[in-house]
């Protein structure tokens, strides 16, 4: 994702935090659409680093040999802080770990599962508890060394084994063997279904990370798979990484250099874009999507992230426990409004907890849901909520993270809540105090609260951690408690636990779609919006692809990105 | 010898004025609701995960127990480990000080350089139109925000014009190699004269941003300053003596007219911290100003507690200096009879 400041990247299973737009953000509109000036390329842009493009290349994709395809130099939010794939646990380190370390299967340009390490797809048993993968010949780190089996068995195990932040993502695993230099046997404690994407893990050499793992993780010795290799960094100021000369697979990666550069202020990233210190910046805020526009030389590349922004209810206690009370205040506002005012062009409305791309995989009733929904009719939301019982002295009561897109959901909501007659108010709290109040359950902390979550790209990650009744989920993950006082709630949550535990798509459709209906007729979530990757691009990059799960991509079988100012 | 005394009696008052920020900022710090252990792993860490991560922060301890703790840390200039970071607070600070130390020396010269000409001329043409012009420039920047002038400038020099880099600073000392502006055949002069350029392009915005609000201030102490003075009897006497009004400014009016402003320096040093904070976000800089906003979002306490503590040991050893620069300007102020 990139719309995220602070994200807490349990890698594959996160919760969405983000600043969104900086307080300066406002000024945004303040850019105006010259598209005609020509830009003096600024040199420098660090303490030791610049975007100067010395080399050339033809630009070209898919099957590159390898020629020099010049530097580029990209404007992240943030910096990157480890490069450990084990230990990373936010998004601008992985953007930068990713081009570096393969795991055994990838995503395709949108959210297929495909072999990279891997020789053909994972054979599993009937029960799905047990996956084998063959390792493709010739698959070989940067520095020379084959990947092996056992590579991938430490891979899969070390992140638990140490009790790393992303032990979660692999903590299914019960044990792995291995059958020669080339054969690996997952064996999950329990049937899980959306393991094959578990199987794009990180596979790092075994014997370099055990020689020093501190080395390893602030790069020093970070070696990986991947087309590029790790060359230097400066907490704050950059990261480089160059082309691996001597990657493995196909295409060669086009690419020299690249050069990760933080720009946290929107305004200021935009503007390193249009002078040319940036080729390509991430994450384009609302209100400067015209201002990209109109940058004559330069593009907006992007694609719908796989993430998922909501307002939740408390259904655990006070007066949101009651799915009346929970559809009266879906009457009081229109989302679809809130969305278009403060999330697009940035990000799409989404009607259900499934990501637009995943639910069309899976083909749920994407029409049916939309229709659920209220328009916004406050006589009738006063009306409900006096049948309900609320009292007009009842102060109901959101909290939203610090980001602006989600306070302003939240201040829709409260503000419809005042026009039917009732009190309302919005808490935005640090990241700290949210995480430790939206999962207490107690309506004096919350009735409502806004928040975003991001997945591998399976129905699973979408239902299993926001509406499970598990010891790992409720109160822990998930803040609504829907079902503590609704049947259909239970049920639906042990539909979500059961599909993941089984193997066969099509009862996993029926019951996600089941479970889904559910919980969007009874409220439990009011789906408000997805975020799109966003880049801003150079012309002179060519190739350049935004990616739904992996952010963007540089070098892969679809494109192979070069520069050629 | 009188200055030496006088300094070490100052820089000893300055350990309670320290020891009091590390008290008020240690309390307050932990009274922020959160959890920085929740905020590092994210919603749902394992047990085994979260004690580790208590324990090895000295978070699991109790409040009178960590605060003795930090204290004896600091007093051994162990500010400890970055939560966030997972380094050694000092390896950060020391990372990021010489930025901001050169973005604030930067900012006060490009201040003192503009206030005081700007000033004089105020208090010389009193009334007149150059007299107008300097205080509406004076008002306007000190009623301005700093992150204000700094959007400003990024969209019109940079976004507009392109004339200047938007982020970052360049320190003049960097090392050649590292920046693509230097062309790698240079010889070491001619590098060194790149890398100095390259700094200095980068400085602009940055410098004026931090250093309008300094310089506002400045201009209208130093007119104010300079009228009372070219009030004084003895400039009366000079003037019916004869002498020029440019020699009457330059030896007799110049530097009594200084002292306020020299008060006002220090001062200032405060306010040019908390611009710093701004100023290095919008421009992207990475320096103390980054650092705090960054401790104090991840809650990351041993962070906050080493940033202020740096700012607050700033602060105090920019006004000593202040102190004892008086004795610069103005000869009758003697250090012997403050001990």
């Amino acid at each position: 994702m990139t719309d995220e400041d602070n994200i807490f990247h349990t890698n594959r299973r996160r919760v969405l935090q983000g600043l969104g737009g900086a307080g300066a953000a406002a000024l945004a509109g303040c850019l105006g659409g010259d598209d005609s000036g020509d830009t003096n390329g600024s040199d420098g842009s660090d303490g030791s680093g610049g975007s100067g493009n010395d080399s050339t290349g033809s630009g070209g994709g898919g099957s590159g040999s390898g020629s020099s395809g010049g530097k580029l130099k990209m404007a992240l939010v943030k910096s990157p802080l480890d490069f450990d794939p084990f230990v990373a646990n936010d998004v601008p380190s992985t953007q930068v770990i990713d081009r570096i370390v393969e795991g055994l299967y990838t995503y395709d340009e949108t959210t297929g599962v495909v072999p990279l390490l891997a020789d053909g797809e994972p054979q599993a048993n009937d029960d799905g508890t047990e996956y084998t993968v063959t390792i493709k010949d010739g698959a070989t780190f940067s520095n020379g060394d084959p990947v092996t089996a056992e590579d991938v068995k430490y891979s899969f195990l070390a992140p638990v084994e140490e009790e790393t932040e992303n032990a979660s993502e692999l903590n299914m695993i019960d044990s792995i063997s291995t059958d020669g230099e080339k054969s690996v046997t997952f064996t999950l404690k329990y049937p899980y279904a959306p393991f094959p994407n578990t199987l794009t893990w990180y596979v790092v050499p075994k014997s370099v990370r055990e020689e020093d793992k501190d080395a390893f993780n602030a790069g020093d010795t970070l070696v990986g798979s991947g087309p590029y290799t790790f060359e230097s960094w400066q907490e704050g100021n950059y990261a480089r990484i160059a082309a691996n000369t001597d990657y493995w697979d196909e295409p060669k990666p086009m690419l020299d250099e690249v050069e990760f550069v933080p720009v946290e202020e929107a305004t200021t990233r935009v503007t390193t874009l249009k002078n040319g210190e940036n080729d390509i910046i991430e994450e384009i805020p609302p209100k400067q999507y015209p201002t990209v526009e109109a940058i004559g030389d330069a593009s907006v590349d992007e694609v719908p992230g796989i993430g998922y922004f909501y307002l939740a209810f408390n259904c655990k206690t006070g007066p949101t426990a009651d799915p009346k009370v929970r559809e009266a205040i879906d009457y009081t506002f229109s989302m679809d409004t809130a969305v278009g005012n403060y999330v697009e062009p940035t990000g799409v409305r989404q009607y259900s907890p499934l990501p637009k791309s995943i639910a069309e995989d899976w083909n749920m009733p994407l029409d049916q849901w939309k229709e659920i929904p209220h328009d916004k009719d406050v006589d009738k939301a006063a009306t409900m909520l006096e049948e309900a019982g609320v009292s007009k002295d009842y102060q109901f009561k959101v909290i939203v993270p610090p980001d602006d897109k989600r306070e302003q959901i939240g201040i829709t909501v409260s503000n419809g809540l005042k026009e039917a007659g009732y009190n309302c108010s919005v808490q935005r709290l640090d990241w700290g105090a949210f995480l430790d109040k939206y999962v207490s359950g107690d309506e004096n902390e919350y009735n409502m609260y806004t928040l975003g979550w991001s997945g591998t790209p399976d129905p699973d990650a979408f239902t299993y951690y926001l509406f499970g009744r598990t010891e790992d989920t409720l109160g822990v993950t998930n803040g609504t408690y829907w079902g503590e006082n609704s049947e259909a709630g239970k049920q639906a949550a042990e539909k979500f636990v059961q599909a993941r535990k089984t193997n066969s798509q099509e009862e996993r459709q029926t019951l996600y779609q089941e479970g889904i209906t559910t919980l969007l007729e009874e409220r439990a979530h009011l789906p408000a919006y997805n975020l799109k990757n966003s880049f801003g691009v150079k012309d002179y990059v060519s190739d350049f692809t935004s990616h739904p799960v992996n952010s963007f991509t540089l070098t892969t079988d679809f494109n192979n990105v070069s520069v050629d100012k | 010898m009188g200055r030496l005394r006088y300094t070490t009696v100052r820089l000893l008052q300055a350990i309670p004025v320290l020891l009091g920020v590390v008290t008020i900022t240690f309390f307050l710090t932990d009274a922020i609701p959160g959890d920085p252990v929740q905020i590092m792993l994210g919603p749902s860490p394992s047990a085994q995960q979260a004690d580790a991560i208590r324990a090895k922060f000295g978070l699991d301890q109790p409040l009178y127990v960590r605060y003795v703790n930090y204290l004896a840390d600091v007093v051994r200039l162990d500010l400890g480990e970055s939560i966030y970071y997972g380094v050694p607070v000092t390896q950060k600070i020391m990372e990021r000080l010489p930025v901001t130390l050169f973005l604030l020396l930067s900012s006060f010269t490009f201040a003192l350089c503009t206030a005081v000409p700007l000033g004089i001329l105020s208090a010389k043409r009193r009334n007149e139109p150059t007299d107008h012009v300097s205080r509406i420039v004076a008002l306007f920047g000190v009623s301005t925000p700093s992150f204000w002038i700094g959007l400003m400038l990024i969209i019109v020099f940079s976004f507009k014009l392109g004339w200047l880099p938007a982020t970052n600073i360049v320190l003049p000392w960097a090392d050649p190699a590292s920046l693509d502006a230097v062309d790698p055949d240079a010889s070491w002069l001619v590098a060194r004269w790149q890398v100095v350029a390259t700094s200095a392009k980068h400085l602009v915005l940055p410098m004026i941003t931090l250093g309008t609000l300094q310089m506002a201030a400045f201009t209208r102490i130093e007119r104010s300053s300079m009228l009372e003075v070219l009030g004084e009897e003895y400039v009366k006497l000079a003037r019916a003596y004869g002498v020029s009004e440019f020699t009457i400014v330059r030896k007799h009016a110049f530097r009594n007219a200084q002292l306020p402003l020299l008060t006002l320096v220090g001062l200032q040093l405060t306010s040019a911290l908390g611009g710093a904070v701004l100023t290095e976000t919008v421009f992207s800089i990475n320096g103390m100003g980054r650092l705090i906003i960054t401790a104090i979002n991840n809650q990351d306490f041993p962070l906050v507690m080493g940033t202020t503590l740096v700012f607050g040991l700033v602060f105090v050893i920019g006004v000593i200096i202040t102190d004892l620069s008086y004795a610069l300007v103005d000869p009758r102020v003697s250090f012997e009879g403050s001990e």
